[in-house]
């Protein structure tokens, strides 16, 4: 794929060398293809939107532009040479500088003491901190983005938008070691800022494209159309366009991220039986409050999908895990099925019918190094035992049946689950609540984060086989389209209170923006 | 200006294979054999430096020493494969040493029992401790290595305490089939035991996914907590078991007995292959572990080594080993 050299939105020049480019770089993950042939350009003094999808490859191709992931293979160009990034410092003696996700500021220290940590240079002499000197050079950066942060405030003591600002000057400091200008990279810098201060980030990155390019990557497209000249769009580890954001809208942009597979019953609405208002509700929550969220109430009929979204920090994610008697709760009256569920732990919820798929499969979800036999009767040891024995054949014969059923892709039953795809190791972990067939209520966690559209297809049929088998769901979707698509009932959650419901039956769906709404 | 550029990927992203990588790797296979192969290797060694090695009345002698090292080992592992570790098994076991020749006098026959029983109890303790008030097992157990020896010198008077009833465990210096040692046979027991349970009953699974993925382990119902206490309280009997063979051996309890047994069990259990950040590993490989370091131990001085670099040769074992087992890609930080 090659993409066409454009003029420069601004200043009309075209030239063969860009501040930074990309040529077919590939990373490969055990079990996941990260990035399979990504292209990108990031012109002198353009912001660049990088967009795409969860799983699209945009942290692993951020994490190889810093030299935090060495690529498999594909090159990475620097102002015409070819560089090999090893290291982060590495990469900022290349001038390319990156701003993370979760903030990596050490909150003890002195806003002074973080924008020049790791790269002290006259601040320390003879092993001393000369703090007049230290405190210069961190003024010298913040005057840079024009921000009037006492140098020498603690870091904890600052909001998070005036850590961002300590963060980017911080990462300013590249410009010392090299005469180029820099290439910063914004990783979803506004995911914890308040609308205000989100307009001041606007104005700094506007700024900093006077003397440098920036790489900003958000889930907001309005943003990513605000803020950038231009963006690329990743979609499943390759680059599959871009487009000056000019005369561009969020919808444009959208097709390109969930590609046109998106647009016919991706999410198998036509599998869905049950009407709404049918039944008693299952799952009955009154008030629960718990360390990140308060006076959450919330209803699951029997077959019904319900969405939570929020932004992060909403607390929709505790909520789903004090559910399970993974989190502490401090107050508040929750029921299946009119009686009372003990919320004290994992094991009490698993008695009760109740499952729960984590978000991080890898990590929490399942066992790498364990079969996928053994990891999907983990939970439900009954299924495969005979009295206090387990009972080889039973498990086979169990284990067997579900892989058929769920078209589960493996070479043999003991193969270890950590060989297998991301969408066959998460239908092992949806089989594991499955097998003894005594589930009421199934609580997803992302369930399709990291799986390509194939497998994540896989996945919303079976959630909707579920569904009309009557258990009840609660979804926390990767995305909002995905909440839409599969809930029948969407809770908006913020800052760890339910605000809204939005009804969405099908037929009557609400788009992405009528959420957005909502969720701000 | 022109349109926006779309261009579609030509691979079809739903085609992934649904096996990424290949079976287990050159290294993988070979620290699986890891203890067969140093035991082999020891014994072939041992042999060519003192051909009268090989005689059957020698390995009798060694196999006997070995089994309190066989029993340590085992209950231990339990720790390990479950993600911790266990440091006070040695000092627990010269404790034991001291309660069972105390005990003796007043309890008879029963006194091995007792013994099992209270140091399963103090294991439990621990256990207890490392999971209700969430205290890394390393300090847990750390603490009550210190005050178990504490303890251990305060009730014997900092003094050995002689064995009055010699047949209480005379059937220890039995033989089975005329060849083996009863002590090592009854190690050898401990461990098949064991192992037997764990692998007939969801146990296995248990451990394991505690060891691989505690918070999985939990994600998924699994009793964590129950299983580590089981760990605690199965290692803290048999430190118990093992003071009863040292003590049936030496005639006497002393609070400093088995002190030295710590350094050597790990080393059974790392050299064994048992991983020691959790999930990997078995009782039957710190069996060959232990076989291993007592070979060592007593061929030492065949060899001419002074025995004063006995210890020197176990820290070396231990970190070798973990250099060579260690899964790196699982430790994110390696402290």
């Amino acid at each position: 794929m090659t993409i066409p050299l454009t003029e420069h939105p601004e200043t009309g020049a075209t030239g063969p060398v860009h501040a930074l480019e990309v040529r077919g770089l590939v990373k490969h993950y055990p079990g996941v293809k990260a990035l399979d042939g990504v292209d990108l350009v990031v012109r002198q003094n353009e912001v660049l939107g990088l967009a795409g999808e969860n799983g699209a490859g945009k942290s692993t191709l951020l994490k190889a532009l810093v030299g935090l992931v060495r690529p498999d293979a594909g090159e990475i160009w620097v102002r015409g040479e070819k560089v090999r990034l090893k290291s982060v410092v590495d990469a900022a003696d290349h001038g390319i500088g990156m701003v993370f996700q979760e903030q990596s500021l050490v909150p003890n220290l002195t806003a002074a003491e973080n924008i020049v940590l790791g790269s002290e240079g006259p601040g320390v002499r003879r092993g001393i901190y000369r703090w007049d000197t230290m405190r210069r050079l961190a003024q010298e950066q913040l005057d840079k983005i024009g921000s009037h942060i006492d140098p020498l405030a603690r870091t904890d003591s600052l909001s998070f938008a005036e850590r961002q600002m300590v963060e980017i000057a911080k990462v300013l400091r590249i410009e010392e070691r090299t005469s180029n200008p820099p290439v910063i990279i914004l990783d979803e810098p506004t995911s914890v800022l308040e609308s205000k201060e989100i307009e001041t980030l606007f104005t700094q990155v506007r700024r900093l494209r006077e003397f440098a390019s920036v790489v900003f990557v958000s889930h907001r497209l309005d943003e990513v159309l605000d803020v950038c000249d231009r963006v690329a769009v990743l979609r499943g580890g390759v680059s599959v366009g871009e487009m000056p954001t000019a005369d561009a809208v969020p919808t444009d942009l959208h097709r390109l991220m969930i590609g046109s597979t998106g647009s016919d019953d991706h999410y198998h609405e036509g599998l869905a039986e049950r009407s709404a208002d049918e039944g008693e509700p299952r799952l009955v929550v009154k008030g629960l409050c718990g360390k990140t969220f308060r006076d959450v109430d919330l209803e699951v009929r029997a077959g019904e999908i319900v969405g939570i979204v929020g932004v992060h920090g909403s607390g929709r994610e505790d909520v789903c895990r004090a559910l399970f008697g993974a989190e502490p709760t401090l107050a508040g009256e929750v029921t299946l099925d009119g009686q009372p569920l003990d919320l004290s732990g994992t094991r009490a919820a698993v008695a009760s019918g109740v499952g729960y798929v984590p978000a991080e499969r890898k990590i929490e979800g399942m066992v790498g190094p364990m079969s996928v036999a053994d990891n999907m009767t983990l939970t439900k040891q009954k299924s495969r035992c005979a009295g206090p024995m387990v009972v080889p054949q039973k498990q086979a014969s169990l284990v067997d049946k579900w892989i058929e059923r769920l078209s589960i892709r493996t070479p043999h039953r003991g193969t270890q689950i950590g060989r297998l795809s991301g969408g066959n190791q998460q239908k092992v972990v949806l089989a594991r609540w499955l097998v003894a067939g005594d589930i009421r209520l199934l609580l997803l966690d992302h369930p399709t984060r990291g799986l390509d559209i194939g497998a994540r297809s896989e996945v919303y049929r079976l959630m909707r086989e579920l569904a009309n088998s009557g258990v009840a769901t609660v979804l926390l979707a990767d995305s909002l389209e995905e909440a839409i698509g599969m809930s029948d009932r969407i809770i908006v959650m913020s800052d760890g209170r339910a605000t809204t419901e939005v009804g969405c039956p099908s037929g009557g769906k609400p788009t992405p923006l009528d959420l957005v709404k909502e969720m701000v | 200006m022109s349109t926006p550029v779309i261009a579609e990927p030509a691979s079809n992203p739903a085609a992934e294979p649904a096996i990424v990588k290949g079976g287990p790797t050159a290294a993988q296979r070979v620290t699986s054999f890891m203890p067969v192969i140093a035991l082999v290797t020891l014994l072939a060694a041992l042999t060519i430096a003192d051909p009268d090695f090989l005689s059957q009345r020698s390995l009798t002698a060694a196999v006997r020493t070995s089994a309190p090292l066989v029993v340590l080992a085992a209950g231990a592992t339990l720790v390990v494969l479950c993600g911790g570790i266990d440091l006070s098994i040695a000092a627990l076991c010269s404790l034991s040493t001291v309660f069972f020749a105390m005990w003796l006098p007043d309890v008879g026959g029963l006194t091995i029992l007792a013994v099992v029983a209270a140091a399963g109890a103090i294991g439990a303790v621990q256990g207890i401790a490392h999971v209700l008030l969430r205290i890394p097992s390393f300090v847990v157990t750390l603490g009550g290595m210190s005050i178990f020896s504490a303890i251990a010198l305060v009730i014997s008077d900092a003094g050995p305490i002689r064995v009055v009833d010699r047949d209480a465990t005379s059937w220890l210096n039995l033989y089975v089939a005329g060849y083996v040692p009863m002590s090592f046979f009854v190690a050898f027991l401990v461990v098949a035991v064991i192992s037997l349970v764990i692998k007939l009953t969801p146990l296995e699974s248990f451990v394991r996914a505690t060891g691989y993925s505690e918070s999985a382990a939990r994600l998924a119902g699994t009793p964590v907590d129950l299983v580590k206490v089981a760990a605690f309280t199965v290692s803290g009997a048999c430190a118990g078991l093992a003071a009863v063979m040292l003590a049936s051996r030496n005639f006497s309890g002393s609070p400093t007995m088995a002190d030295n047994l710590l350094l050597p069990a790990v080393a059974a259990i790392v050299v064994g292959g048992t991983a020691i950040t959790g999930g990997h590993g078995s009782l039957w490989r710190s069996l060959a572990g232990a076989l291993v370091v007592t070979l060592l131990r007593v061929g030492l001085p065949i060899v001419g080594v002074p025995s004063a670099w006995e210890q020197i040769l176990y820290g070396a074992i231990i970190v070798a080993a973990v250099a060579l087992t260690l899964d790196r890609s699982k430790v994110a930080i390696i402290k």
